[in-house]
């Protein structure tokens, strides 16, 4: 019996997307650092905090988040808050602020019953970012992307390459930028998914950077 | 074929599963065994309108109710189901949806 490995210090959130490399850990998130400049980058950004919001369409939490089935905007604390469907919100904020956000959302019902879950290790979160992303995403996905349907600030829960994604149009810098939310255990498939429909377009991973959100 | 969602507005029929036709349930104190076998089993499926069942799988998660003509594919009419009131705040979404005409595909 040979002596006992030292017991690792902290513990590693792992995404279920493996990190390009060079692969780093930062605030307890394994993360890739790579960095990219290319015309059409996907970025791995599972390491926000999500949390899902499930409430009356029209109650105290509804009108507290100010957010309606469709849209998606930031509060006055920067959490971007997305109305993925009927009396369902998406909440996503910088890694590690669940909790906080949970319990924020909570001291507001008022009375109602409203839950609220931290589905933060449970989703993937992937940002594609650059000019042609709409027409990257256009190939996988039969929602009408342009500015007039889908702007800015706009919410849907479609199919993207045949998986339930929650997709949100959040430009960056003044390029189209879109955030797509699936289940752990399909975000390897969606972010090659994405991929393979980015090849044409010149599309490089680029590694997350914090806040992220 | 676009089905028009009273929540989401029109999306692919490739989103949705179809639930079935509206029937009224038997009443389970009164209902004898070829009843509820009908009820359970047996569909009218017509050629022409027809007023069905249908969920939004990949989008909102609801069920809502649809006219749809089983020829031609045309849906002429979808509001949520009798129990869940209309979506007052969803009102742009639901009036391209209750617009009707979302016709595509299906021979004429």
């Amino acid at each position: 019996m040979g002596e006992r490995a030292p017991r690792e210090a902290a513990l590693v959130a792992r995404s279920p997307i493996a990190p390009a490399p060079p692969a780093t850990v930062e605030q307890g998130w394994e993360i890739s650092a790579r960095r990219s400049v290319a015309r059409l980058r996907l970025t791995d950004a599972t390491p926000l905090a999500k949390v899902l919001v499930r409430a009356a369409a029209d109650g105290p939490v509804a009108r507290g988040l100010e957010i309606r089935f469709g849209r998606a905007a930031r509060d006055a604390d920067g959490v971007l808050v997305v109305g993925s469907g009927p009396g369902e919100w998406l909440l996503l904020a910088p890694p590690g602020t669940a909790p906080e956000i949970a319990r924020r959302v909570t001291a507001r019902a008022d009375g109602e019953f409203a839950s609220t879950f931290d589905v933060t290790h449970g989703r993937a979160l992937m940002r594609l970012s650059g000019a042609p992303a709409s027409d990257a995403l256009a190939k996988v996905c039969a929602i009408d992307l342009s500015d007039g349907v889908t702007p800015d600030g706009a919410a849907v829960r479609t199919s993207v390459a045949k998986l339930v994604t929650d997709l949100v149009r959040d430009d960056r810098g003044g390029e189209p930028s879109y955030l797509l939310h699936c289940e752990r255990s399909s975000g390897q498939y969606l972010f090659d998914a994405l991929l393979d429909a980015g090849d044409e377009f010149g599309v490089d991973v680029d590694g997350f950077v914090f806040p992220g959100v | 074929m676009l089905l028009p969602c009273p929540w989401c507005g029109p999306r692919n029929a490739s989103e949705f599963r179809y639930v079935g036709e509206q029937t009224v349930r038997p009443d389970p104190a009164t209902a004898d065994p070829a009843e509820w076998r009908s009820y359970l089993y047996m569909e009218s499926n017509p050629a022409g309108w027809v007023a069905e069942n249908w969920l939004h799988r990949a989008g909102c998660r609801r069920y809502f109710a649809a006219e749809r003509h089983t020829v031609t594919n045309q849906v002429r009419a979808t509001r949520p189901p009798d129990a869940e009131a209309a979506p007052a705040q969803h009102a742009d979404a639901a009036a391209a949806g209750r617009a009707g005409e979302h016709v595509r595909e299906g021979r004429p």
